[in-house]
């Protein structure tokens, strides 16, 4: 993943944890593997029911080392923490993940605002939702049609709202922007269409997305099966300037001043950021329990603390007084603190079972391998395999840290994953953690051409420094010459344009379907192509599956494609990673939403 | 305020000294040894007289004034001996009661009138400080003081310099911004550290004229410290030569230059620049003082001295000599019988110049 | 005097231009890419020509200095486009898009933190360290001062951020004896304020006391021997009067200087100590903004605190004439 702004970039690059991932990031909607831990949480409190359930203030608590919230705005919000949040408390959505900690089940999809999942036309480019009744804004009027075209308009707004994802950019039946040249600033829009503000192209987009009564239908420029999966990111509705003058502030929509309006269960009764800033989420009085099967919405209120030194807020937690007894956190586990929480790094203490949680979180690690720079198949295998993967995975952090990786599609992304064998099969031997110079040697020699040297990029830290070191020693075994190449760590995304031979990268899918993995790393269109790769027949094989609409069949497509990334070694998978968090000893159910990585907000009640 | 007393000055008796140093010894312990500045110091004058210490850097003149002034460190270094002043031994005296003297019954003047006015205080402070730390007078009685002080040192429109910084005036002026701070409480003891050695020569006749002048209103004892005896011979009354440490001749000021008997004191007089001598003529002692860490043994200044073969059996470097009358009011420390040393001067001083006297002409 | 004030001035305000310039080509040089840095999760070329264009770093180098300087005189509107723009009125230091802020307002925020935490060590460090410098001096040589300089030698070598989370683990952490230390306004919670900033306050006076304990003693041992302390003891002052108005007057003056500028280098922002202690002032958002590349925020923090020092030396010139008469008229 790729966003360098997320928190978690940051909590990696800031804390020792680790930072091997390029910018971690943004969205993780990957669902949890059977690894996450399911603390007794799961099944509710002790004894408690329906009503006993309801009242009191949750807390989330927020370090200093992230923003206040990465993004509010519905149409820019990408990181699953923040996604999950909002989404239980004041962004309802067409269609949503089912809160359950069965990942599997908690990866699948409920209606939400819609009344079913959608329904697609026969090859899937044309997909319709009808909205349920009752649906609310905060103020009491009614949740329209045109409030969700609306906030769908808006992501095309790219001179006002960025950052967000834009699914709707890449998959509406919209022509592409006319202006090409650099110099016009029109030039910026990605689409014919210029967004809302702009008006310009708005006949195009008013083609793409129809309403009729309540039902909303989306025409796409080809076919997308799981368009109904893509409709949880970035489609959330925002009051339409007709009917709602003077709410949508544009750039600052969302934040203090200009509070984001819900049609949810909570509203936002007060956000201050800075010293001792605070979020206040209240009861919506006008949000109708009726209209939502979604959210059981228990707690009176919820308080978001933000700026809280990390270590702190460990403390804090590990043993909660006060309020912090209903706290939660908002990132991980500091790594001086893992040993005092958790057996192993899939298990609790007996002491900590019920409220502390480690397991998959939704990022694969991996190191880019420029093919443009490094041609040859066979010297890129020799990469992989003299690699000393489990010395480094000691450096960054051992087991806590991650499994080994075997490719780019993690196990718990559901369908889409098969082991790939590369590490364990595709040589005729089994490739040891530690690497396998010898093998390496004998690839190298196979190649028929001699091994270029090599410079390797990674974020400046000490941890990644020492990693460097097992790079260039364990390379160094096989004959293959590396210089390592540290790069301030704010400064790390300039590999995105001038990057060496290899280097450290992360990625985590936006749903589960390899779609949102495979393509943003390895074709130019996907925009993390940090691996350059340029492989016609591989983008031809991705083309079917997209339009493939059998979901099992597609799943196939995607595990061939991940193998073949993977033995041609497009990039070096490293680990698949872990994380930890923990919450308040008052707080349930605790274990960590498969859908977003997250804590289960739309069902969380304060233990009375 | 108190006037002097015109009077006894022009009846002039037999002054009886007002001061008296009797034996003084100042010893600072350093971590380089035991360092002696002074030794064995014995020297008096009354009040309206003038009594000149002259001595080379080092000597020990400074020290002495110091100790006299109870300024010496008691804390890093021991004063033996005595120091009478009108009538009270000030070496045995408490810290506390020999502070209320200084500024009152004693003061003192420096060599260098920049540094020793403080820079952060205008002149008229630092004036009404001195007379309001002795005396209970009011603060605007004490400025009125400090302008009618100014005013007798000669400082042009004082109403205005008053509130001058010492930076703004020249050398001179702040010199005599130092005589009148040190006479603001009409001390009957004066003492002057070089007190002209900072200033320009055109200015220092003009700032010892101004003590003198001074001296004869209020009666007072002056000590004149200076390593110049060319001044001293218009000023003072009595000569004390000092050499590391100790006085080593002492004598009434036209004696003294007449008939110089320890060939220190002759070395000195032969280095005095005059209008009358060519520049190559001037005949510095040869060598260097000694370190005030080891006086030499015997007489202290025989490493230097060209006549230790008129002494017998080495006593020069093995004897130290007693300072002892030559005559009455001639007090010499040397070894050499008294008869040798007046040839020996009369000599030297002959060899010197053509002059009659080697007095005159001294100061410019 | 007035000459030397507008001369001064004069001074200042080249300083600062050039100061201008060099921030702003300084961030220029560095390695990152603002365009790509505000890009989303999928950052291909258009979206980064569009971010270059939104953030306007596809005008001309000279365009930018004059846009990014113009907005300190006479303000400047952000996200233009937007249905409600963003009017950052003058002193315009920037905005932040990342942390949806103006930077004066994100500066405005920490500056109050970071002020506390430097008043409170700088009269920590100046009573103490002067007082105890003083004393030192006085008895030069004797069990005092070898006690203070022995003292003194401890808190230099003393590694301030290890100390810092020493006492935050044992005093807050094991024995409770202070609550976790979140930031409280001193005009919202007194007695809360004091708790959490007691801490932070030591840690950062330690290494200065040390050092004004040195500078002190040293400074007043010097005047000691000064001709007027000892014109002073020559006109009869009390003991106590020649070293309080005498030595000490002239003794301290070169310390306000240092302290003037210490001052100033603490108000832009104590890194460790506010780091170890997680209080979000200055230097903690220098230290975010650096991790975070949040360039405006970089920007706007290094012409701010720069101004401050260059303003806190003409200052402290300033007080020093004040003091030193002699300064006055050269």
């Amino acid at each position: 993943m790729v966003r360098s702004q997320s928190w978690l970039f940051r909590t990696f690059a800031v804390s020792v944890v680790s930072a091997l991932l390029i910018a971690a990031c943004g969205t993780g909607t990957t669902p949890t593997g059977p690894a996450t831990t399911a603390g007794p949480g799961v099944t509710a409190g002790p004894g408690a029911t329906e009503t006993s359930k309801k009242g009191g203030t949750l807390f989330l608590l927020q370090p200093n080392t992230s923003l206040e919230w990465n993004q509010i705005d519905p149409q820019r919000a990408y990181t699953g923490e923040d996604l999950a949040f909002f989404g239980a408390t004041i962004y309802r959505s067409l269609v949503a993940y089912k809160i359950d900690p069965d990942p599997v089940q908690g990866t699948s999809l409920v209606p939400d605002m819609a009344t079913d999942l959608g329904t697609p036309n026969a090859d899937g480019s044309e997909w319709s939702f009808t909205l349920r009744d009752g649906l609310t804004w905060q103020d009491g009027s009614a949740v329209t049609c045109a409030d969700l075209k609306y906030g769908v308009s808006r992501t095309f707004a790219n001179n006002v709202i960025n950052q967000g994802p834009t699914y709707a950019v890449a998959y509406l039946d919209i022509p592409a922007n006319p202006i090409t040249d650099e110099k016009d600033k029109k030039s910026g829009f990605l689409s014919g269409y210029y967004g809302p503000y702009d008006k310009t192209g708005q006949e195009d987009f008013d083609k793409a997305v129809t309403c009729d009564g309540n039902k909303i239908t989306f025409k796409l420029n080809g076919p997308h099966a799981d368009f109904n999966y893509t409709t949880t990111l970035g489609f959330g509705a925002v009051p339409n300037p007709t009917d709602h003058p003077g709410v949508d502030s544009g750039e600052t929509y969302g934040q203090p001043g200009h509070l984001a309006w819900s049609n949810g269960p909570y509203m936002v009764e007060s956000y201050s950021t800075g010293n001792g800033g605070k979020m206040i989420l209240v009861r919506n009085p006008n949000w109708k329990e009726s209209s939502d099967t979604y959210r059981k919405a228990y707690p009176d209120k919820w308080q978001v603390d933000f700026g809280i030194d990390p270590k702190v807020l460990d403390q804090r937690l590990i043993t909660p007084s006060g309020d912090d007894q209903f706290g939660m956190q908002y990132g991980g586990v500091q790594p001086e603190n893992l040993a005092t929480l958790f057996a192993d790094s899939d298990t609790a203490l007996p002491e900590y079972a019920s409220r502390a949680i480690s397991g998959f979180d939704p990022y694969s690690r991996y190191y880019y391998v420029n093919v443009q720079k490094v041609k040859n198949v066979k010297h890129r295998q020799a990469m992989a395999v003299a690699l000393d993967r489990k010395a480094i995975l000691a450096n960054v952090g051992g087991d806590f840290y991650g499994g080994y990786g075997d490719g780019f599609i993690k196990p718990n992304i559901g369908a889409d994953y098969a082991e790939t064998g590369f590490y364990t099969k595709f040589f005729g031997q089994a490739v040891p953690d530690s690497g396998d110079p010898e093998l390496a040697k004998k690839l190298i020699t196979e190649s028929g051409e001699p091994m270029p040297a090599l410079t390797f990029d990674f974020s400046d830290s000490p941890t990644n420094g020492r990693t460097a070191a097992i790079v260039i020693a364990s390379l160094g075994l096989a004959g293959i010459t590396v210089t390592a190449n540290p790069i301030p760590s704010g400064y790390y995304s300039v590999v995105f344009t001038n990057g060496h031979e290899f280097g450290v990268a992360g990625w985590g899918a936006d749903w589960p379907n390899a779609s949102t993995v495979i393509p943003p790393l390895f074709t130019d269109e996907g925009g993390w192509n940090l691996s350059h790769v340029k492989d016609a027949a591989f983008e031809a094989k991705i083309g079917e599956a997209f339009a493939q609409t059998d979901r099992a069949k597609q799943a196939l497509l995607w595990q061939d494609l991940n193998k073949y990334a993977t033995e041609n070694v497009f990039a070096i998978p490293t680990f698949f990673g872990k994380s930890q968090t923990i919450a308040g000893d008052r707080v349930a159910p605790v274990y960590r939403w498969a859908a977003y990585g997250s804590w289960p907000y739309a069902e969380m009640y304060v233990i009375q | 305020m108190r006037q002097p007393d015109h009077l006894r000055q022009t009846e002039k008796p037999v002054p009886e000294a007002y001061l008296i140093v009797n034996n003084l010894g100042v010893k600072f312990p350093t971590e380089d040894g035991l360092v002696t500045a002074v030794d064995g110091v014995s020297l008096s004058v009354a009040r309206g007289q003038t009594l000149a210490i002259v001595g080379e850097s080092g000597s020990g003149k400074s020290v002495t004034a110091l100790a006299i002034m109870g300024l010496v460190n008691r804390k890093s270094a021991s004063v033996t001996g005595e120091v009478w002043l009108d009538g009270e031994e000030l070496v045995g005296m408490p810290e506390g009661s020999v502070r209320k003297y200084r500024g009152s019954k004693m003061a003192m003047i420096f060599q260098d009138p920049m540094s020793s006015l403080h820079p952060f205080y205008r002149i008229g402070a630092q004036l009404a400080e001195a007379a309001r730390v002795h005396r209970n007078v009011s603060k605007s009685a004490a400025r009125a003081e400090a302008i009618e002080m100014l005013d007798r040192v000669g400082i042009p429109a004082p109403k205005r310099r008053i509130d001058d910084y010492p930076h703004q005036l020249s050398g001179g002026m702040r010199q005599r911004v130092m005589i009148a701070m040190a006479l603001m409480n009409s001390p009957a003891l004066l003492i002057a550290d070089e007190p002209t050695t900072a200033l320009d020569v055109t200015v220092q006749a003009q700032i010892l004229d101004l003590i003198a002048k001074l001296q004869s209103e209020f009666d007072t004892a002056v000590v004149l410290i200076t390593h110049d005896l060319g001044i001293v011979a218009d000023v003072a009354d009595d000569v004390a030569v000092m050499y590391a440490a100790r006085v080593v001749e002492a004598a009434p000021t036209n004696r003294l230059y007449a008939t110089p008997e320890m060939p220190y004191t002759l070395g000195l007089l032969a280095s005095i620049p005059r209008m009358d001598r060519r520049i190559d003529r001037l005949d510095p002692i040869k060598g260097n003082p000694p370190s005030p860490l080891k006086h030499p043994s015997g007489c202290v200044f025989h490493p230097r001295c060209k006549y230790t073969d008129r002494v017998p059996d080495d006593a020069c470097s093995t004897v130290r000599p007693e300072l002892l009358a030559s005559e009455k009011d001639h007090l010499v420390r040397c070894h050499i019988p008294t008869a040798e040393r007046r040839e020996i001067a009369i000599e030297a001083l002959a060899e010197l110049t053509a002059a009659p006297a080697a007095v005159a002409g001294a100061a410019e | 005097m007035m000459a030397y004030v507008i001369r001064r001035l004069l001074l200042m305000i080249m300083l600062l231009f050039l100061l201008s310039v060099s921030v702003f080509l300084l961030f220029q040089a560095l390695p990152s890419d603002p365009a790509r840095l505000s890009c989303g999760k999928v950052c291909t070329p258009a979206i980064l020509n569009a971010n270059r264009i939104r953030l306007g770093y596809d005008r001309p180098l000279l365009e930018q200095y004059t846009t990014f300087v113009g907005a300190i005189f006479v303000g400047r509107t952000f996200s233009p486009d937007s249905p409600e723009p963003i009017i950052c009125a003058a002193p315009c230091l920037g905005y932040s898009y990342s942390r949806h802020a103006q930077v004066l307002d994100l500066i405005a925020k920490a500056a109050p933190v970071t002020f506390w935490l430097a008043i409170g060590a700088f009269i920590m460090w100046i009573s103490v360290g002067v007082s105890l410098g003083i004393v030192a001096a006085l008895k030069r040589g004797r069990w005092p001062d070898r006690l203070i300089m022995g003292v003194s030698l401890i808190g230099y070598s003393f590694p301030s951020f290890f100390f810092g989370l020493v006492l935050l683990f044992f005093v807050v952490i094991q024995m409770k004896l202070l609550p976790i230390p979140s930031y409280i306004s001193p005009f919202e919670n007194l007695g809360r304020f004091l708790q959490t900033m007691i801490l932070p306050w030591i840690v950062l006076a330690i290494l200065y006391t040390a050092f004004y304990m040195r500078l002190t003693r040293n400074q007043v041992l010097e005047v000691l021997n000064d001709d007027y302390v000892r014109t002073a003891r020559a006109k009869g002052l009390p003991e106590r009067t020649v070293v309080v108005k005498h030595a000490l007057r002239a003794g301290l003056t070169p310390i306000v200087t240092a302290a003037g500028l210490d001052l100033a280098g603490l108000m832009g922002g104590a890194i460790i100590s506010e780091n170890i202690f997680g209080l979000p002032g200055l230097g903690s958002l220098i230290v975010r903004s650096v991790l975070d590349s949040d360039l405006p925020l970089i920007t706007g923090i290094t012409l701010l605190t720069s101004t401050l020092i260059i303003v806190a030396n003409l200052v402290v010139d300033l007080l020093y004439a004040v003091i030193d008469p002699r300064v006055r008229l050269s």
